[in-house]
């Protein structure tokens, strides 16, 4: 066996407390499982916290913010105002501002989007045939903003691997390490 | 060693019961850790008492139940989508706050400082058995290390503690290297003091 000396205290713990140390990393990772989707269940959105991708929306908001967001049925959608949308199909949500908008008496809305740095309208992102957004695409409305911390996210995304190390040794080090 | 099977084998050759423990001398929390581990041994090894897993169980039971919940709660949202998934999140998200709310309670009144619960069998099988327990603390960045014996009588039901406080300093050496004896010859006076103070009641 490889001679690692910080596994020593692991291969000195009996069943239970080797039980413990995965719970412990269950634990964690429970914990923030549980905020995220409590955090859904709050603000009815079901992505609470996005980060802004592209410079389309510059200069509100630039690539690397994060977005807090809220999707309650009072959130009444008007021209003007900025909508995170996500396209059918697509997992990306996206950040514009709402153009135009057409309104049924029973409160059923088609409306258009544009980003402000953006020169066309966004028809050209929609699905094939597709010329309307409709309430159902709406993931919510940005409630609160932090500038610049979801460069983290972009990072990890631009590159998995780094991602993929720093879970892993994050992972191992809560496993290996007694409380 | 020869009796245990083929499965047991392989986790027996990974663990080094018998190598001495070695810490980093600066981490409190692994010195904690490894003089509770040794005065564990002391009273499992030594005097032949058997641990009581109880107060353990009853740790690892809380958290393996917050687990269920969130692990439930991560499928039913994967199975039903967002919107309509709403109240079982609610349920599970509240329930595993809870739990949490129900381990702190329970480490820090139920646990407190205690890593150690052992009964002592009465050999000639009459009477009841005896309970030893012990406790430790070690504040951060402090070198002062106390442990509590604590002896509850069987039949009485009567508890008498007895406790020491010693530089951490008296059982490290230089390198980390924890010293058994002088360790075991600490825990050892504890016990017999409370052992004897038994027998003269």
């Amino acid at each position: 066996m490889l001679s690692l000396d910080f596994l020593d205290d692991v291969r000195r713990m009996n069943k239970r407390q080797l039980y413990y140390q995965v719970l412990n990393f269950g634990m964690i990772v429970s914990s923030a499982l549980m905020i995220w989707k409590g955090l859904m269940v709050l603000t009815g959105s079901e992505s609470p916290i996005v980060v802004v991708l592209s410079g389309s929306m510059e200069p509100a908001f630039h690539r690397g913010d994060l977005l807090f967001l809220t999707n309650r049925v009072e959130d009444l959608i008007r021209v003007g105002e900025i909508v995170v949308f996500r396209i059918e199909g697509r997992e990306i949500p996206i950040v514009h501002r709402v153009l135009k908008i057409h309104e049924k008496e029973n409160g059923e809305i088609k409306f258009l989007t544009k980003g402000d740095n953006n020169s066309v309208d966004d028809r050209g992102l929609y699905k094939p045939g597709q010329h309307w957004l409709e309430k159902k695409d709406v993931v919510g409305r940005a409630r609160g903003f932090v500038p610049y911390i979801g460069i983290v996210t972009i990072l990890m995304n631009d590159y998995p691997k780094f991602k993929y190390a720093v879970l892993f040794l994050l992972g191992l080090f809560v496993l290996v390490h007694r409380e | 060693m020869a009796a245990r099977n083929g499965k047991n084998g392989l986790l027996e050759k990974w663990r080094i019961d018998e190598k001495p423990v070695k810490i980093d001398k600066w981490d409190g929390a692994a010195v904690k850790n490894s003089l509770d581990d040794a005065a564990k041994k002391v009273l499992l090894e030594k005097y032949g008492y058997a641990e009581n897993f109880n107060l353990v169980d009853g740790r690892l039971l809380i958290c393996t139940i917050s687990c269920l919940f969130a692990i439930v709660a991560l499928i039913w949202d994967f199975l039903h989508p967002f919107p309509e998934s709403k109240p079982v999140l609610a349920i599970c998200v509240i329930s595993y706050f809870i739990m949490m709310g129900f381990l702190t309670l329970y480490t820090s009144y139920q646990e407190k400082n205690i890593f150690l619960v052992s009964v002592q069998k009465d050999p000639a099988g009459m009477d009841l058995n005896h309970t030893w327990q012990l406790s430790s603390s070690l504040k951060r960045f402090d070198d002062q290390y106390t442990l509590r014996v604590s002896f509850t009588d069987g039949k009485s039901k009567h508890t008498r503690e007895q406790e020491i406080t010693k530089s951490v300093g008296a059982f490290f050496d230089g390198n980390g290297t924890l010293v058994m004896d002088q360790f075991e010859k600490c825990v050892s006076k504890l016990h017999n003091t409370l052992a004897t103070e038994k027998k003269t009641k």
